[in-house]
Order: C-alpha cells, then sequence, then structure tokens
C-alpha cells in the first residue's frame, strides 16, 4: 500500500528530471548525474543485486556505483525511490530501419537517393539467391531520422546492431548509435560483425563452402607470404579492402564509442570505393572471411532449427579445421525443424553464444510447451535472446520473460540474457551490457524488478542522457 | 571455437557392404524364380564372426527373443537380429554376442525389417525439385509419424519421363536427425509411360538400337588399353543404365478419361492389357524386367509378366469397373497382387492416386488413427488372396527390389542397412502398434516416448 504512493512520487520527481535533463542535453553532460536509492542489477555474473545503492554517471559513462558511494558536489540527483536500474538492452540482431521503403508515405523529401535503395539481396526467406559480399557494409544506406529508433530507445534499446539479410553472406552488421539525430553520429561502427546466414538448400551451401574455402587459402598465403614479387602491388591495396583499418573492436573488445562524429565520416564510401576499384586478385568479400578465420572478426550464424544446423554441418563438412568466432542466431523458431534443445550437444561443440526467441515452443501434434532457453541454459549453453524490432512488440519483452522465468528459466539469466549476452556475443562486453565503473551509462531504471508485471519502465539513460518519454504506450 | 565435427564417415564401409550385396543379388535372372519356400531359413543365418575379418564397429546392439520376419515371408522363431553401427551383421539363433552389445528383450515380440514404400511423399523430404538435399528437414515431426506406422523408407520422386525413360528419385530413410543418414541410394529408378504410339515405338526401338551399339562398342574395346571409350549417344544414358541393370524403370500407364467425362471413346480400360503388352516389349527390347507402376489388369496375363522378369506396383484397394461384356480381361481384381505372387512376380502395395512423381502415401491424415497405413494395403492384398506370409515381402523385400534398393533395405539379413521394427503383434494385424524403430542402426522412434500413442494403454 505504501508502495504506491512511493512509486507514484518516484513517477512525478522522475518526470522532473526527464524535463530537466531532456531539454538542455548539452549541460546535462557536463553535471555529473547521480541515482540514489536504487536496486542495482548490474548483471556482472555471480554479483546479486546491491540495495539501496547510488550510481554516479560522469560524461556518459559510469563513475561510480555501489551501496556507499558518496555523491558529488554539484551532481544532478534523481531519487530512484527503490526502484530498479539495469544496463540498457542490447539489440544485436536487428532490421530495424533497414527496410527503407517499407516507410514510404513518412520518407523526407530532402532523403539522399542512397538511402532508398534497399539493401542487399532482397530479403531472406527461402528461394532468395545467395550473395557472396561478406564485405559489404549495411551502415551507409541506414539514415537517422527514423522513428523506430528512437521508439526503441524509448523502450530501453540503448544499444543498437543492424544486420543485412539474404542468403549466402549479406554483409557487414552496422552498431547504430539509436539516439543519433544525424547520419554522421548514426554509425557507432559500421564492421560490427560478418553476417552468415546458411540455408537447408545446397546452392547456398555451395556458396558457403566456395568462399570459406577460399578464405582459407588467403590465411594460409597471409602465413606463408609469397615470393618478394607480388608484394609492393598487394601492400597499397591493404588498406582499401576495408578489412583492417575500420575495426579495433575485433582486436582488443577496446571501447570504442567515443570517436562518435569526427572517426565516422570518411566510412561511408569506403566499401564503394573498393568497389570501384578492386586490387588485382584480390576479393575484398574473401578478405573479410580470412579475417574472421585467423580471429579478427566474429560471425553471426542464422541457424534456426536442428535441421538449419545439419545442413550447415553438411555444406562445411569436407573444409577441415574450420573455425572462427561465432554466435549462433536462431530468430525462426521451427518446432518441425528441430528445437534447438535437441541439438544442445551439437551447438556446444560449436562453442557459441546462442541467441534465441524469449519464447516457450510447443511440442508438434501436441499442448506440450518446452522452455527452449531454459534446456539450452542446463545444457550449459551461454544463451542470449533476440529482441523484436518492432518497438510495440518489444514491450512484451517483459511479459516474456516473465513466462520463461515462470518456467524454469532463473530470472538473472533471462536478464542477462537480453543485456550482458548479447553484448558478449557482438564484442561489446567491454563497453555495455553490465553495470561497472567505466562502462557507458545504458541504464533501466524501473519502478520495482523488471520481472514484476506491476513494475514499470521509468526512464531509461543512453549514454547518460534520459531518454525522452515513450510516446508508444 | 572448435573445427566442426567431421559428419559421419560409415559411407566407406557401406559402399563397401553394398557393392558386395548388390553383385550377389541384383542381377536380376530374366525368368524370376519364386521366393523362398516358406519356413525355408535363410543362407546367410550363420554368424558372422568366424567367416571374415570382423570390420571395426563401435556399437551393437542384440534384440533377442522376438520372432524375426526377415522380410521374404521367413519368420525365425525367438531368433537374435545382431546390429553392429548401422548394418545388421547377424540373424539367427546361435549368434555371438559381442561384449558389452547393448540387448533389447524382444520376447514376445515381432522383429521385422522397416517397411519401405513405393509411393510416398513428405516425412522431411521435398516436395520436388533435382536434389532430396534442398530443404530436406530431418527433423520433420511427420518422419516420426512414418516410423509410428513402420515406415523406414520411401522412394522420393520428382517429375518421370514420357516417351522416354527420364526422372529423378532417390530412397530416403526415415533417419530422424541424421541429414546424411536420410538420403539412401539416388537414382535406382526412371519412369516412362505407356501406351506409345507408332511413332514413339519407333523412336524407341532406334534408342535401344543405339545403346546396343554403344555396348557392342564398348565391349569390343574392353581389355584394349589407351583408347578413350566413345561417348553414349544422345539420349540413351538412361536407357543403358537399364538395359546394363544400374537402374530400374517403371512403366505406367495412361489414365483414360474417355466415358468418365462424356468425352466419348467408350468406358476406360486404364493400365489394361493392351498397355501392359506393349510395357512387356519394353521389357523385352531392353533385356531387363520392368516395374509395372499399379497395372488395371494385370492379374489376366501373369504370366506374360512373369516371363520377363518384370514387378509390379499393386494397389489392392482401388476398382476399376469392367468393360460391360469384357469381365475376363478388364477392370480390377482384388486377387491380383495373389495371382502375381503365385507365379513368382514380385508385387509391392501402394494406395489410390500413387505413381512415379505422384505420390500416395502421405501424412495428411493422422496417419495410422486413420487406415492410411501400408499395412493396411497389405491386407487388402491378403483380403484377395494372398498368403498371409507372403504379405510381408508386398511391404519389405519386394518392395525395396521394386525400387531397385534391395542390397541395402527391405530385409533382415546380414549386410543390409539396421532398419529394424519392434511390434507388439503381426507386422499386418490392424491392431498392432510398433514400438521402436531403428534406422541405420539408431533409434529413432520409441512408442512410449513420441505423442502420437504413448497414451494407448493395453
Amino acid at each position: 500500500m505504501n508502495r504506491t504512493s512511493e512509486r507514484l512520487a518516484l513517477r512525478t520527481s522522475l518526470l522532473g528530471a526527464v524535463l530537466l535533463l531532456a531539454t538542455p542535453a548539452a549541460q546535462a553532460q557536463d553535471a555529473p548525474l547521480a541515482l540514489v536509492n536504487a536496486r542495482i542489477l548490474t548483471m556482472v555474473p555471480e554479483q546479486g543485486a546491491i540495495e539501496r545503492g547510488t550510481i554516479v554517471v560522469r560524461d556518459g559513462r559510469i563513475e561510480a556505483l555501489g551501496a556507499d558511494v558518496r555523491v558529488p558536489p554539484g551532481a544532478e540527483v534523481v531519487d530512484v525511490a527503490g526502484g530498479t536500474v539495469m544496463p540498457g538492452l542490447v539489440h544485436v540482431w536487428s532490421k530495424a530501419g533497414t527496410q527503407v521503403e517499407q516507410s514510404g508515405p513518412e520518407l523526407p523529401a530532402d532523403l539522399p537517393e542512397r538511402f532508398r535503395r534497399r539493401f542487399g539481396g532482397g530479403g531472406g526467406g527461402g528461394g532468395a539467391r545467395p550473395v557472396a559480399q561478406a564485405a559489404k557494409q549495411i551502415a551507409p544506406s541506414i539514415y537517422a531520422r527514423q522513428d523506430v529508433f528512437r521508439d526503441l530507445l524509448a523502450k530501453g534499446v540503448t544499444t543498437l546492431i543492424v544486420r543485412p539479410d539474404a542468403p549466402g553472406f549479406p554483409g557487414l552488421a552496422a552498431r547504430l548509435d539509436p539516439g543519433a539525430t544525424t547520419d554522421a553520429g548514426l554509425t557507432l561502427d559500421a564492421e560490427a560483425y560478418v553476417v552468415v546466414q546458411p540455408d537447408t538448400n545446397t546452392a547456398v551451401g555451395k556458396v558457403l563452402k566456395e568462399n570459406f574455402e577460399k578464405a582459407q587459402k588467403v590465411v594460409a598465403e597471409r602465413k606463408a607470404p609469397p615470393p618478394a614479387e607480388p608484394k609492393p602491388e598487394e601492400k597499397p591495396a591493404e588498406p582499401k579492402e576495408g578489412g583492417e583499418q575500420p575495426k579495433p573492436p575485433a582486436e582488443g573488445e577496446q571501447p570504442k564509442e567515443t570517436p562518435k562524429e569526427g572517426e565516422q565520416q570518411p566510412e561511408p564510401p569506403k566499401p564503394a570505393e573498393a568497389r570501384q576499384q578492386p586490387a588485382p586478385k584480390k576479393d575484398p568479400n574473401v578478405e573479410v572471411l580470412a579475417d574472421l578465420l585467423e580471429g579478427k572478426r566474429r560471425a553471426f550464424v542464422e541457424l534456426s532449427s536442428g535441421t538449419d544446423l545439419l545442413h550447415y554441418r553438411y555444406a562445411l563438412k569436407d573444409l577441415k579445421d574450420l573455425s572462427f568466432p561465432m554466435t549462433v542466431i536462431a530468430d525462426a523458431a521451427d518446432p518441425s525443424s528441430g528445437r534447438l534443445d535437441e541439438i544442445a550437444d551439437q551447438l556446444r561443440a560449436l562453442n557459441a553464444i546462442v541467441l534465441l526467441e524469449p519464447s516457450l515452443q510447443t511440442v508438434p501434434f501436441t499442448q506440450t510447451l518446452v522452455n527452449v532457453p531454459q534446456r539450452l541454459h542446463a545444457a550449459g549453453l551461454e544463451i542470449g535472446f533476440v529482441l523484436d524490432d518492432s518497438p510495440r512488440q518489444l514491450g512484451d519483452l517483459w511479459f516474456e520473460l516473465m513466462e520463461l522465468v515462470r518456467c524454469g528459466l532463473p530470472a538473472d539469466v533471462a536478464l542477462a540474457a537480453c543485456t550482458r549476452v548479447p553484448a558478449k556475443a557482438a564484442g561489446l562486453d567491454a563497453e555495455v551490457g553490465t553495470l561497472a565503473t567505466g562502462k557507458r551509462a545504458d541504464l533501466l531504471v524501473f519502478s520495482g524488478d523488471p520481472l514484476d508485471p506491476t513494475s514499470r519502465l521509468v526512464t531509461v539513460y543512453c549514454a547518460g542522457r534520459a531518454v525522452p518519454k515513450d510516446t508508444t504506450r | 571455437m572448435k573445427p566442426m565435427h567431421p559428419l559421419l564417415t560409415v559411407a566407406a564401409a557401406g559402399l563397401a557392404a553394398l557393392l558386395l550385396a548388390d553383385s550377389a543379388t541384383s542381377q536380376r535372372p530374366r525368368r524370376r524364380p519364386d521366393g523362398a519356400p516358406p519356413g525355408a531359413p535363410t543362407p546367410e543365418a550363420p554368424p558372422p564372426a568366424e567367416a571374415k575379418p570382423e570390420p571395426k564397429v563401435e556399437s551393437w546392439t542384440a534384440i533377442q527373443g522376438g520372432d524375426v520376419y526377415l522380410g521374404d515371408g521367413t519368420i525365425l522363431r525367438r531368433a537374435t537380429v545382431l546390429i553392429g553401427d548401422d548394418k545388421i551383421r547377424g540373424v539367427g539363433h546361435d549368434l555371438q554376442i559381442p561384449e558389452g552389445a547393448h540387448i533389447v528383450d524382444a520376447t514376445g515380440k515381432v522383429v521385422s525389417p522397416g517397411f519401405c514404400i513405393v509411393h510416398a511423399s513428405g516425412f522431411g523430404a521435398p516436395r520436388s525439385g533435382n536434389d532430396v538435399r534442398d530443404g530436406l528437414n530431418p527433423f520433420d515431426p511427420q518422419i516420426k509419424m512414418g516410423l509410428a506406422a513402420g515406415i523406414t523408407s520411401f522412394l522420393w520422386t520428382s517429375s518421370g519421363g514420357s516417351d522416354k525413360p527420364g526422372g529423378k528419385s532417390c530412397v530416403v530413410k526415415l533417419a530422424f536427425g541424421d541429414l546424411e543418414g536420410m538420403v539412401g541410394p539416388e537414382d535406382t529408378v526412371v519412369s516412362m509411360r505407356v501406351p506409345l504410339n507408332v511413332q514413339q515405338m519407333r523412336a524407341f526401338r532406334e534408342l535401344v538400337r543405339q545403346a546396343r551399339e554403344h555396348q557392342q562398342k564398348l565391349r569390343e574395346l574392353e581389355g584394349k588399353e589407351g583408347t578413350k571409350p566413345p561417348k553414349a549417344p544422345n539420349g540413351t544414358e538412361e536407357l543403358l543404365a537399364i538395359m546394363d541393370g544400374r537402374k530400374t524403370l517403371w512403366i505406367s500407364g495412361q489414365p483414360s478419361f474417355g466415358g468418365r467425362f462424356g468425352g466419348g471413346g467408350g468406358p476406360s480400360e486404364g493400365f489394361g492389357v493392351d498397355q501392359i503388352r506393349q510395357a512387356m516389349e519394353i521389357a523385352e527390347l531392353v533385356g531387363q524386367g520392368v516395374v509395372l507402376d499399379v497395372p488395371v489388369a494385370a492379374w489376366v496375363i501373369p504370366d506374360e509378366i512373369a516371363a520377363t522378369g518384370s514387378m509390379v506396383i499393386d494397389d489392392p484397394r482401388s476398382r476399376t469397373e469392367p468393360i460391360p461384356g469384357r469381365e475376363a480381361t478388364t477392370g480390377s481384381n482384388i486377387a491380383q497382387a495373389a495371382i502375381l505372387a503365385e507365379v513368382g512376380v514380385p508385387v509391392a502395395v501402394t494406395t489410390g492416386g500413387g505413381g512415379f512423381g505422384g505420390p500416395s502415401i502421405g501424412t495428411g491424415g493422422i496417419l495410422g488413427q486413420d487406415l492410411n497405413t501400408p499395412t493396411v494395403d497389405a491386407c487388402y492384398a491378403v483380403r484377395g488372396g494372398l498368403p498371409n506370409r507372403r504379405a510381408i515381402r508386398t511391404l519389405a523385400l519386394d518392395a525395396a527390389r521394386i525400387m531397385g534398393a534391395e542390397a541395402r533395405i527391405g530385409s533382415l539379413q546380414e549386410g543390409r542397412d539396421a532398419d529394424v521394427l519392434i511390434l507388439d503383434g503381426d507386422p499386418l494385424h490392424y491392431k498392432t502398434f510398433v514400438e521402436i524403430a531403428f534406422v541405420n542402426g539408431k533409434l529413432v522412434y520409441e512408442k512410449d516416448r513420441e505423442p502420437f500413442y504413448r497414451h494407448v494403454q493395453r
């Protein structure tokens, strides 16, 4: 009974804070922010909740957090009033904003032509022709002022990676700043990961095999460089490939959000350049895959079912020692093609994080429900969730999590599966996904426990800034 | 970051076994003798242990104490079926069971080869296409339904020839969860149709002549080193495969719709005596027995069919009315399977509407809960007079022969694929349930664990 009034108070006080913070954004950057009286779910493994804690945020990052952290002088203080604070949602497998013409009527008149084209091979649906364009960036085809980014952010998505979609090797995913207001500031990393979309048909399998085979040859050549002759002509070509230069994240999981506007500027034209004048004999698409095999990049491989995995393994069975940093994406579960828990052993052998849909599945011809995430977790796999692209449906995420938890998935695993694990899968775990000193201040403030049906998402902070209120609810 | 699992490499051993078995069984005599006399044990019965160097087997399973139907009509009471990895390593009464073998007690049960279905679709296989692997779904729940009905393999077909042999086919095995295990012998069967008109028949004869000429050239070159064998004349590739016994030719009849739609031409004879005789002519031309794909009136001329070494797919449930006044030579006969079996023609059963590229036994209903099971089709043949013991062959050995895959499937014999059912009664009794099914030596179905019949207690 007391809690209701408490929550009301919280809401009003926060609303004030939001208004305060939202309008003079530039000033808010300077003054430190302190969330006090918060139950903090850090999502750091084996670290429980910090009760009645304080989080201090400065320049978009967490400066300090804990039960006995002192509020620095001059800080903007927000009393969370016993509410819960957790990391922002990490949405790493999204198509938000990539299908431009679908939002046709809303397209701004001054939108440059390149944004009006649909990216890639046109959908990953069955029957689409496989592509081998592993080096193609999706980033240049996305523009910033789309409602979907703002709406997803309001629902708590503070990290967003959008990906191309076509069978085969459709290209490179892009990490976006969902709060960006300019096209230049939108892309944080144009080469977040390599997308691999196998299929159950032999044509796609052939493309996968041939290109990985070529990449293996390139890796072998790199290890044993050919005689001095061809070296000089190779050297200048290297930086143009788009292979090495723009991907510090892969090398050392380094936080690389800081170069916001400045560094991104030269990136969009790069793939075009590479396409116009390809270096002799060097295929940038194969170079990207070679980087992958050398562990300098990571791949997200879409394997939604047991059948997908069997076909994938069948296609690549003749390639010896094929291994690379891999995340398995299961975003189109089909219980009639084998649930992932039926192939848990084979998944474990891939040594990959598995990102799947946060839902129960029905055994065909029965009423039996299976908690696939729970079973995979119990089988020792690290699991994360594929989130929804529709802001409206994303609001149901918390109910889906509640259902999974009610059916046996540990609550901390469920929440980590939306934060820490996908961040790790995308190589961003040094920066987002958990709450710790030095991490980006992407915070979700709930009025109570996030998995309590009566709780409300009160405020979203993205890099320390409160996000304007969600208007879609 | 481990490397991909190399997929199973049993293929090599399997292929060797296949080749051995193939040479022994696939040379069809022109005049096929009847099957083994009922009750006679197969010559393969003695244990394999001392006979030859033991193949390296990872896991053994011994199914003991059941009444073993070998698939050719023979039954061994309280015998043992020994499975090593994906093959049957022995069937008999005094087998040496290797140490560490997994023992399955089948006392009071029936052990039978998995049923082979000549016309079917679904079960995880694509509806059409050139490669059965395209879209093959080894986790399709229909596979479990098929296993519940005792089906462990079927012939997948895609399109077919018309006035000369053609089409794609593959024996698909219901190896749940095993992509490569599902793909059995490929392109063992091609098809064409009769009747051929005078021109088509002339063209066919010419094609056969060219093929014979080519064979002759090859024979002349035999033993001569360094000469490149000539290319087969255009369009004779399939024909050569049939004449060499590498592929089995299925011949279907042309359904005539005359009369049915009021289009003149009188009442339909369907795949009647005239069309069957033309098919027999084709069999004589290619020098091999063919498969008559659901003839209507094969019962009229069983001896002519037997004389060519041909085989028949029968649909004992279907009825075609005789032409009035010609009752002795037209129309269907429920006794067809029995009449053909009597003169030694191998018969497989199917359900109405089937054909090469036009499958019939499917999973549209709830397989087994309606009467759409293959065993029921066999029962109709029994009702027409086919001996009970012989009827199992319509789903086992003879069906496998008709699919051109008897070296792999259709019987419990050393060296065959370990596709084995454990049933709680006579395989052809409507009350019987499949309790356990192995495909390629792997346990793929258990009645008590799968949703379809686990609630049935008795």
